[in-house]
C-alpha cells in the first residue's frame, strides 16, 4: 500500500498520457464520502473552469457563461475515474489514456490544425 | 449505500472548528493510501504548520514555528457534510488524547 | 570531469558572457556612466554577486529535479499561491521583450535613418522565425556566440585607461554629489537590469532541456559563477566607457542616440556601426530568450506540452505563447513608445516585483524533500535573506523614484 499526500503528491501536479505527453495539471481531485467507510478520490479534474473556481466560485460561474460562447472544448471539466491513474510518481501523474483522444488536448488539437498548420516552415 | 462527491481542491485552506464551534486551524493536507484501483483517505492534516510540512522545510531554518505540531484529524472524525464549514466530531483537546489511526 | 561536461562548462561560461549583456544593462550602464561616472559601480557589483547565487540555485534545483521553476512551484504551493508571481511575472516579460525589440529597432534606425517603429514588425518575424524554426541548443549557442561581440565594451574600456582609483573607489557605496533621485533610481535599474526576474526562472527551463541530472551541480557552479561573473564585466567596461566617453562631454543619455557615440572614441572609423551591431545582437538574444521564457513559465504553469525541441505540431500552445507575446509588444514599437523610456520604467518595474518573484523561489530552495543535500546551505540562505530584504526596499522605492527621478 502507498501513502499519499493528496495535496501535495496529487493536486496541482502534471498529468501525462501513456507515452508520456504532458496533458495538463490536476486542477481538482473529487473524492467520494461514504457513510461509515473512509472517504476515497474517485476522479481527477482538469479544465480552466476548475481552476478559476478555485480562486472563487463566482470567477468559475463567469468563466461557464464564457465558454458557451467559444465552442472549442467539447465539456469544460474533463473528469478522468481514479481507476484510470496508472502511476503516481514525483513528476507526475500518468493516465491509462491518449492525451490526443482526450478533452484535455482539444485546444492543443484545435490551434495545431487551425493556426500552427497554416504557419510556414513548421519542420525543425 | 449513501454517498456524496466533495472537490478536495475547495476543501484546501478551509477553517475548520470543533464540535464546540472552537476554531482549530486550517484544512491543508490530506494523507491517503492507495490500494490497487483505490485510493483512501486516512486522515486530514490541520494548521499552519502542515503547510510547512506540505512544503518540506526544516524548521530548523524558520524559527518560532517549530513549537506547534500538524494537527491530524482521523477521517471519521472530521464532518464534511457542509464542504464550506468542514466540523471536527469531537472538541479539539479530544483529538490529541484520542484514538488514531496509525499504519 | 568528463569530456561532455566539460564541453557544457565551456559553452555555459561562454552564454554567460555572451548572454548577460541585454537592453537594460546598455541603458542603465549608459545612463550611469554618463551621469554619475564610477560612482554607480557599486550597484553593478552587488547586483552581479546577487544573480551568480540566484543562477547557481536555479541550476542546482532544475539538475537534482529535473524540474523547471515554474512546474516545482506551481506544483508544491499551489495555483493560488503561484498566480501573483505568475502574472507578474508575466507582465515583467512582455515589457522586457518590448524593450528588447525595442533596442533591436533603434539599432537598426541608427544604420539606416529609418524610424525604429518602421521595423517594428520586421524584427517581431526575424525573433518569431529564429524560435519557430530553431531547436534549443542552436538557439543557446548561435546567440551566445554573436553576443561575444558584446566584449567590444571591454576593449574600448581597456583603451581608456581608466583610472583605477575611481574604479575601486566606484565599488563601494556612495552617496551622489547631485540629481539624488535620478542617481538611486539609476541605481534601482541597474539591480533590476541584473537581476532580471525572468532570467532565474528562464535559467532553470534551459537546464531541463539540456536534459542536465544531479551529476551537474559542480558545472552549473562553474557557469554561474564564472558565466555571470565575466558576463558582468561587459556591464562594467560600459560603465566605464559611458563614463570616459559621455560624462566629459556633459551628455547625459536621455536618448539612445547619445548613448551610441559611445565606442566612437576607441573605434574612429566603425564605433558607431559596432554599437548598432551590439545593440542589436545583445537584444535578439535577449528577446529570443525573454519570448521562449514567456512560454516555459505559462506552459508549465498550465501542464502544457512543452520544449524547443519539439516540432510546433506537437506543443502548439507553447509556441503560440511565444509567438503571441513577440507581435503583442512589439506593438508598443510600433505605436512610437520612445524605447530608451520603455527600458527605464522596465527595469525599474523588475526591481519592484522581485519579492513576488522571488519569495517562491527562495523558499522551495529550502525543501529538504525535494532538494535533499542539495537544499539551500547557511551561505545560500543568507544571501537569499539579503536579496528578500533588498528586494522589499526596491519594491518600496521604485515606485516614488520612477516619479522624482524623471524615469
Amino acid at each position: 500500500m502507498k501513502r499519499l499526500d493528496l495535496v501535495r503528491d496529487i493536486l496541482d501536479t502534471q498529468v501525462t498520457d501513456r507515452e508520456e505527453t504532458k496533458m495538463g495539471r490536476v486542477d481538482g481531485l473529487v473524492l467520494e464520502l461514504r457513510e461509515g467507510q473512509p472517504p476515497r478520490v474517485v476522479a481527477i479534474e482538469m479544465g480552466f473552469v476548475v481552476l478559476v473556481r478555485r480562486l472563487h466560485p463566482r470567477l468559475g460561474d463567469w468563466f461557464l457563461r464564457l465558454r458557451r460562447r467559444v465552442k472549442v472544448r467539447k465539456q469544460a471539466c474533463y473528469s478522468v475515474p481514479w481507476s484510470r491513474v496508472l502511476d503516481v510518481t514525483p513528476f507526475c501523474v500518468t493516465l491509462d489514456v491518449e492525451a490526443a483522444e482526450t478533452p484535455a488536448f482539444d485546444w492543443e488539437c484545435w490551434l495545431r490544425d487551425h493556426i500552427v498548420a497554416h504557419l510556414p516552415g513548421v519542420a525543425k | 449505500m449513501k454517498s456524496t462527491k466533495v472537490h478536495l481542491e475547495l476543501l484546501v485552506g478551509k477553517e475548520v472548528h470543533d464540535s464546540e464551534g472552537k476554531r482549530v486551524g486550517r484544512l491543508l493536507s490530506v494523507t491517503a493510501e492507495r490500494d490497487g484501483d483505490d485510493c483512501v483517505v486516512r486522515e486530514f492534516l490541520l494548521g499552519p504548520a502542515a503547510l510547512l510540512k506540505r512544503l518540506g522545510i526544516s524548521t530548523l531554518h524558520l524559527v518560532g514555528f517549530q513549537r506547534r505540531k500538524p494537527v491530524a484529524v482521523p477521517w471519521d472524525q472530521l464532518d464534511l457534510s457542509d464542504p464550506k464549514r468542514p466540523r471536527l466530531r469531537c472538541r479539539a483537546d479530544e483529538l490529541k488524547g484520542g484514538k488514531k489511526e496509525r499504519i | 570531469m568528463n569530456m561532455r561536461k566539460a564541453t557544457q562548462l565551456a559553452l555555459g561560461i561562454v552564454t554567460g558572457v555572451g548572454g548577460f549583456f541585454d537592453i537594460g544593462n546598455l541603458a542603465t550602464s549608459a545612463q550611469a556612466g554618463a551621469s554619475f561616472r564610477f560612482q554607480l559601480l557599486w550597484a553593478l557589483a552587488l547586483g552581479t554577486i546577487l544573480v551568480i547565487f540566484l543562477v547557481e540555485m536555479s541550476g542546482r534545483f532544475a539538475a537534482v529535479t529535473r524540474k523547471a521553476l515554474p512546474d516545482a512551484i506551481r506544483e508544491h504551493f499551489g495555483f493560488s499561491f503561484w498566480l501573483v508571481p505568475f502574472l507578474v511575472l508575466t507582465v515583467v516579460h512582455f515589457l522586457v521583450l518590448a524593450s528588447e525589440i525595442g533596442g533591436i529597432c533603434f539599432a537598426l534606425h541608427l544604420v539606416t535613418g529609418l524610424p525604429p517603429a518602421v521595423w517594428a514588425l520586421p524584427v517581431a518575424i526575424l525573433t518569431w522565425l529564429f524560435l519557430w524554426r530553431s531547436i534549443f541548443s542552436t538557439i543557446e549557442n548561435s546567440t551566445s556566440l554573436l553576443g561575444l561581440l558584446t566584449l567590444g565594451f571591454v576593449v574600448a574600456a581597456v583603451q581608456h585607461h581608466p583610472p583605477s582609483g575611481e574604479l575601486l573607489a566606484g565599488m563601494l557605496p556612495s552617496l551622489p554629489h547631485h540629481d539624488p533621485a535620478k542617481y538611486w533610481l539609476i541605481a534601482v535599474g541597474i539591480l533590476g537590469s541584473v537581476i532580471a526576474p525572468y532570467l532565474f526562472y528562464f535559467y532553470s527551463s534551459g537546464a531541463v532541456e539540456d536534459k542536465w541530472d544531479p551529476s551537474y551541480v559542480g558545472v552549473n557552479r562553474g557557469i554561474a559563477f564564472l558565466g555571470m561573473g565575466f558576463g558582468s564585466l561587459i556591464a562594467f567596461a560600459a560603465i566605464v566607457v559611458a563614463a570616459l566617453v559621455l560624462a566629459p562631454r556633459g551628455i547625459e543619455v536621455n536618448d539612445y542616440h547619445q548613448a551610441a557615440m559611445m565606442l566612437t572614441d576607441a573605434f574612429p572609423f566603425w564605433g558607431f556601426i559596432l554599437f548598432a551591431a551590439i545593440m542589436a545582437i545583445a537584444c535578439l538574444g535577449a528577446g529570443i530568450e525573454v519570448s521562449l521564457s514567456m512560454a516555459y513559465t505559462t506552459a508549465q504553469t498550465f501542464g502544457w506540452n512543452w520544449g524547443e525541441d519539439l516540432n510546433p505540431r506537437e506543443d502548439a500552445r507553447f509556441c503560440l505563447t511565444y509567438t503571441g507575446a513577440i507581435f503583442l509588444s512589439s506593438l508598443l514599437i510600433l505605436f512610437g513608445i520612445d524605447p530608451l523610456k520603455l527600458t527605464i520604467f522596465t527595469m525599474a518595474i523588475s526591481a519592484f516585483v522581485l519579492p513576488f518573484v522571488a519569495i517562491p523561489f527562495l523558499l522551495i530552495m529550502n525543501d529538504r524533500k525535494l532538494l535533499k543535500e542539495h537544499a539551500n546551505g547557511w551561505i545560500s540562505n543568507s544571501v537569499a535573506a539579503f536579496l528578500l530584504v533588498l528586494s522589499i526596499v526596491l519594491a518600496v522605492v521604485t515606485i516614488p523614484l520612477v516619479f522624482l527621478g524623471g524615469g
